[in-house]
């Protein structure tokens, strides 16, 4: 899953700001995308991922720093001039065009003959899955529809890097996950650099070969899709990808790379230190996934550690169920999943367990 | 809704108490009498002809074509700059700039009349047609503005990015992409400030030193009760003329919502 660091870089951030008037919006942004990658910019709203990739774009004028783009300082290049083409949030699909203006539009200067960029067009719509569907009237498409002209018009000028705002967070549920999917294949198919914009940590993680995860205008943690999941680097990032459990806890001793801890209702627990990033001065916490843990049913034994239980809620979703346990007699809460299994009955309230856990599953935060 | 039969009832009277002395005009422009009075007499289209043949009524007529077309140009371009500016960019002194281009608006037309009259003839500027054109530009300006900004505003901002982004200049990105999508307000803003010059009674008065215009021209023969039947049928001309005219913009107006796949909200017609 980790992408190669042999790549050549496409884009470059060296201690980039911008301020908008007294608001701080990115905050020494440094980072590089290589060539090729599908790379996502992950966040809350109001955290600076879109405004950075505005400053790609060329829509943003930065306050200091560097912006490169294959090798170039893009202070000063207007958006007309750079090697980058975006699909917008709205799509901006020009309304009084056809649906083949549109695609053809970035063509204007371009020196060939008419055949040829009618051509150019047609492959591109059947590239997005529009074959014919030039001489329809912009206006009169749908959602997804419009999405595929963006990607098409986007892509027809073959951009070095191609930028993704929020570009599924208009359709619904089954059709996002449904492009997804299409834009990870057309990705690899033109092998073009994909910018991606997001708030949505699941698309991120499907998508992605790399994620920057950014809070308040600054990368909070820029890694694989795995790392930033399984080996998340501050509790933030930790909460915000996907469900963590923490469980208050008490360092011990630390020594090499071994961090003991004592964990409330889970014990004694060794940590790697690989596990334990950098100490912030916060409180301490062990995160636990909620998938790490497993109920134990009947005479089943744990393979590494096992801690008692009384189940406080059971959030049932067909294929899975949710249970909120609380842990050894403590009020310490955790959420587990579990899938639903032939031989595996959905418990109820209030029922004993045992739950099994793995102590290499756990991160310390403090 | 709830029914309110006294409410319906105030409406419908106050609309036939607006509007049906408008179609007193055509009544009377038809009847063969030159006494504007009821019973009706017989139909004649004699004061059409007597309209058509006067000649200081056609110099009028030209002159109010030449300030109304002049008007209508002049103020849907400087409002298409001024809706521009104030829907795109943020710069000091916005605010207060936006208040005094819209002022004329609000303001008593008998004092922007005189306050020009003693403001040109002070700098010794004589009065002519082109006169009349500045005063009421500055009456047009803020309908203009207020049409175009709607316009404007009605426009995606990242559509204009979107164009940027593939390749145009800011010039080539107005020309392609925003006036086309204005262009159905900017015909509108035409339209109505045409409407507005053509009919504009004071500032023709006073800023036109005699030379005939319509509507000064109108109001000078209604002195004259033999001139009364044929002012009439003028009247039934220029009513004509303005629902066509009006007709012609809320058209515009649709097919530049329609043309953008929006839904219709509102308009006058």
């Amino acid at each position: 899953m980790t992408f190669s660091d042999d790549r050549p870089t496409m884009i470059e951030f060296r201690d980039v700001h911008k301020y908008y008037g007294d608001y701080h919006a990115l905050r020494g942004i440094n980072g590089t995308i290589k060539a090729g990658e599908f790379f996502s910019l992950l966040g809350p709203s109001g955290c600076g991922k879109t405004t950075l990739l505005r400053t790609i774009a060329g829509f943003e004028d930065i306050s200091s720093g560097v912006v490169m783009i294959d090798g170039k300082d893009m202070a000063g290049v207007p958006p007309n001039v750079r090697p980058t083409n975006m699909v917008f949030q709205s799509y901006a699909i020009f309304p009084h065009m056809t649906v083949a203006e549109n695609v053809g539009f970035g063509l204007r200067k371009d020196p060939r003959s008419k055949q040829e960029k009618a051509r150019a067009v047609a492959e591109a719509l059947e590239m997005v899955g529009l074959k014919g569907f030039g001489n329809r009237a912009a206006h009169a498409l749908s959602g997804g529809q419009r999405q595929r002209v963006a990607l098409a018009r986007a892509l027809i000028l073959k951009p070095k890097v191609l930028l993704l705002d929020e570009p599924l967070s208009a359709l619904d549920k089954k059709m996002r996950e449904h492009m997804q999917v299409e834009l990870i294949k057309l990705q690899r198919q033109v092998g073009i650099t994909f910018i991606l914009v997001t708030h949505d940590q699941e698309e991120a993680l499907v998508m992605s070969d790399r994620i920057a995860v950014m809070f308040e205008g600054e990368i909070a943690q820029l890694a694989d899709p795995e790392t930033l999941y399984r080996r998340p680097n501050s509790k933030k990032v930790a909460d915000f990808i996907g469900t963590m459990n923490f469980i208050p806890a008490e360092v011990l001793s630390e020594s090499g790379d071994k961090v003991e801890v004592e964990a409330k209702g889970l014990g004694r627990v060794t940590i790697d230190a690989s596990a334990a990033p950098a100490a912030k001065g916060e409180s301490p916490v062990v995160g636990l996934r909620p998938e790490t843990m497993t109920l134990l049913y009947d005479d089943q034994k744990a393979i590494e550690r096992e801690t008692a239980g009384v189940i406080d809620e059971v959030i049932y979703f067909g294929d899975m169920t949710y249970y909120d346990v609380y842990l050894g007699g403590t009020d310490v809460e955790v959420r587990l999943s579990m899938r639903n299994v032939p031989g595996r009955p959905v418990l109820d309230v209030g029922e004993k367990v045992r739950v099994a856990w793995s102590p290499s599953a756990l991160v310390l935060f403090r | 809704m709830k029914k309110a039969p006294i409410l319906r009832g105030f409406t419908l009277a106050y609309l036939l108490f607006l509007y049906s002395p408008i179609i007193l005009l055509p009544i009377f422009a038809f009847n063969d009498s030159r006494v504007v009075a009821f019973p009706l007499t017989g139909f004649t289209l004699n004061w059409f002809s007597e309209m058509l043949g006067d000649v200081n009524l056609r110099n009028a007529a030209k002159n109010s074509l030449i300030i109304a077309l002049s008007v209508a140009s002049l103020s849907t371009v400087l409002g298409i700059f001024a809706a521009r500016a104030s829907v795109r960019y943020s710069f000091p002194g916005k605010a207060p700039l936006m208040g005094l281009i819209m002022l004329p608006l609000v303001l008593p037309e008998m004092i922007v009349a005189m306050a020009l009259l003693v403001v040109l003839l002070s700098l010794n500027i004589t009065l002519s047609l082109l006169t009349v054109i500045i005063g009421q530009t500055l009456i047009c300006t803020p309908f203009a503005v207020a049409i175009l900004t709607s316009a404007f505003q009605s426009l995606d901002r990242s559509l204009e990015e979107a164009a940027m982004d593939l390749g145009e200049t800011q010039w080539s990105t107005f020309r392609l992409i925003i006036l086309p999508l204005v262009m159905p307000g900017i015909l509108v803003s035409f339209l109505i400030c045409f409407t507005i010059s053509f009919d504009e009674f004071i500032i023709a008065n006073f800023l036109g030193s005699g030379q005939p215009i319509l509507s000064v021209y109108i109001f000078g023969q209604f002195r004259f009760p033999a001139k009364v039947p044929s002012m009439l049928a003028l009247g039934t001309v220029l009513v004509l003329f303005s629902i066509i005219l009006l007709g012609v913009a809320e058209y515009f107006r649709r097919r530049g919502i329609a043309k953008a796949g929006g839904k219709d909200t509102g308009g006058f017609l």
